[in-house]
């Protein structure tokens, strides 16, 4: 089955990106980028006895994931939201991982 | 309400007496025992030699959940240590940081840390920013008609457009701040937690804007 | 690789020069003028650039080049700074290696992925092999001496076309006076036995006494 890239100009009015955002698979590692999505996974990521908030989220042409130190939740963002993430991404394996980004909450 | 003050310097000892005076209990932690000559005489809190962010001093201050920190200490990272220490080590939800440098401010407002530049800074922000309750407006215009109101915006409005905000209180949300910026929002905006509203509502709305800020109605 | 150190106290300088010896490429940041100017005049550490600034802000640090630094090392004499400097190396510049200094060890609980420390330690010299892990993989990295220099733990990260690739432990020819502690593979130690087999990307950590590093190192390098 072919994956059917979508066109900007194509797209349905509510799911318009955020204006300055780039496809993710365009994002490069240790660039300020902004990429907008839909949260397709949320994970509580405890580490070092301090809570952490793991969320991925895609585009149509692939995943990042940001997380939030220190934090369990933050309100708004919830499986299926469609939120634009800015900030300087590391590598993490085979995917790009924002730490504690600017998030900005789009219209449903 | 249990304050704990960290920093017993101009701004710490003008929040601590503020604060002792009235139905709060007070404690300020300085790492210099002849900073509290600051308090007078008869400060009615209580006085603690320690470094802000060490967990055993914080624990034997009192710290819980529901108690409130001002981190306003000489030192921009002490603040933010102190900041972050109380907030995601013990779950405190009123916290503010007194950030000198203003660039800074931007980077630790992404981690949820409420901060005042000193700028703009007086210990009536802090105390304000402390103590959600108070709602001393920014601004009443001359014929007392109309009031500008500061808001910070809680995990449960996440989500909430201006519009909405603005049709709930007949108010208009003049400026948000958010991540240390300021902007001027559009109707389609979209609240998001910690965001700081420049509100301007008929004098006699702020009811009806806290009621918009809170959906699900009572405290969280 | 590009190393950017916060801190030219007795520690930022050692790793400096330990660093900039071994081929690196050091900036040396720290806000003291006296300090900065002194190292630029002596043009101490030799090939070292010096930048006086506050590497707790992040004009500072893009200044310095950290958007292309491959490890930070925090190692001012203040936690704070030192938590603060990791902090934005990670946040605002994604640097893949951020090595912390503690100063107080109460203080230690704080240093890690909260504040976007990779490690944290206490000695220098462990700092500058932990930076040098993490920069050469391959190579022979000294991380303790031991017994006032009698013994040294090291390690070696087997890159392709080790000899020591495929091989069992009993047939790596290791010299008398070494031992293989341990091999650390995917995230876990294997204790070594003489039919262990060493795999590309295992990291054998190996005590060597007596003056056979350079045995011990062909070995495991080539």
């Amino acid at each position: 089955m072919a994956l059917l890239r979508r066109k900007r100009d194509d797209q349905h009015p509510e799911a318009v990106p955020a204006p300055n955002s780039i496809p993710m698979c365009d994002a490069a590692p240790r660039q300020r980028v902004c990429v907008a999505g839909k949260v397709v996974r949320m994970t509580a990521r405890p580490t070092s006895g301090q809570p952490a908030l793991a969320v991925s989220i895609s585009d149509d042409t692939g995943t990042v994931t940001a997380v939030w130190t220190g934090r369990r939740e933050i309100g708004g963002i919830t499986l299926g939201r469609r939120i634009a993430i800015s900030g300087v991404p590391v590598k993490r394996g085979d995917h790009l991982e924002f730490t504690n980004p600017d998030y900005t909450l789009l219209p449903r | 309400m249990h304050v704990i003050v960290v920093g017993c310097g101009r701004v710490g000892s003008e929040v601590a007496l503020n604060l002792a005076g009235s139905e709060h209990d007070v404690i300020v932690i300085d790492r210099k025992l002849e900073a509290f000559r600051r308090l007078g005489d008869d400060f009615k809190g209580t006085t603690m030699v320690g470094v802000g962010f060490d967990r055993d001093v914080l624990t034997e201050a009192g710290i819980t959940p529901d108690c409130a920190v001002a981190a306003v200490t000489s030192g921009d990272n002490s603040n933010i240590l102190i900041a972050r220490v109380a907030r995601e080590t013990f779950g405190v939800k009123h916290v503010v940081a007194r950030i000198y440098d203003p660039r800074r401010a931007s980077i630790y407002e992404r981690l949820g840390i409420a901060t005042v530049a000193s700028v703009a800074w007086t210990s009536a922000r802090v105390l304000r920013h402390l103590l959600a309750s108070e709602s001393t407006p920014d601004w009443i215009d001359p014929s007392a008609k109309f009031t500008i109101v500061e808001r910070r915006v809680g995990a449960s409005a996440a989500g909430i457009s201006v519009a909405n905000v603005e049709a709930a209180s007949s108010g208009r949300v003049a400026v948000v701040g958010r991540f240390g910026e300021a902007s001027i929002p559009t109707p389609g905006t979209l609240l998001q937690e910690d965001d700081v509203l420049h509100v301007v509502i008929p004098a006699d709305s702020g009811a009806l804007l806290d009621a918009a800020l809170e959906p699900n109605g009572g405290s969280h | 690789m590009n190393v950017i150190i916060a801190g030219a106290g007795s520690v930022g300088r050692y790793m400096a020069g330990q660093l900039q010896d071994s081929g690196h490429n050091v900036t040396l940041i720290d806000n003291d003028t006296a300090v900065v100017t002194q190292g630029r005049a002596t043009r101490t550490p030799v090939g070292v650039t010096w930048c006086l600034g506050d590497a707790c802000e992040v004009a500072t640090l893009t200044g310095v080049g950290a958007a292309q630094a491959d490890v930070v090392a925090a190692v001012t004499g203040d936690d704070e700074d030192n938590l603060v400097v990791s902090l934005l190396s990670k946040q605002e510049f994604a640097v893949p290696r951020v090595v912390a200094r503690v100063n107080n060890p109460k203080n230690e609980w704080m240093f890690n992925d909260m504040w976007g420390v990779d490690v944290s330690v206490s000695t220098p010299h462990l700092l500058t092999g932990l930076v040098e892990e993490a920069v050469t993989v391959g190579s022979f990295v000294r991380l303790l001496s031991l017994e006032g220099g009698k013994a040294r733990l090291a390690e070696v990260t087997l890159a392709t076309g080790s000899p020591a690739i495929s091989k069992e432990l009993t047939d790596l020819g290791l010299p008398r006076e070494s031992t293989v502690v341990a091999v650390l593979r995917d995230g876990h130690v294997v204790v070594p036995r003489g039919d262990t087999l060493l795999h590309e990307g295992d990291e054998v950590l190996v005590l060597v006494t007596g003056g056979v590093e350079d045995d011990v190192r062909r070995a495991l390098v080539g």
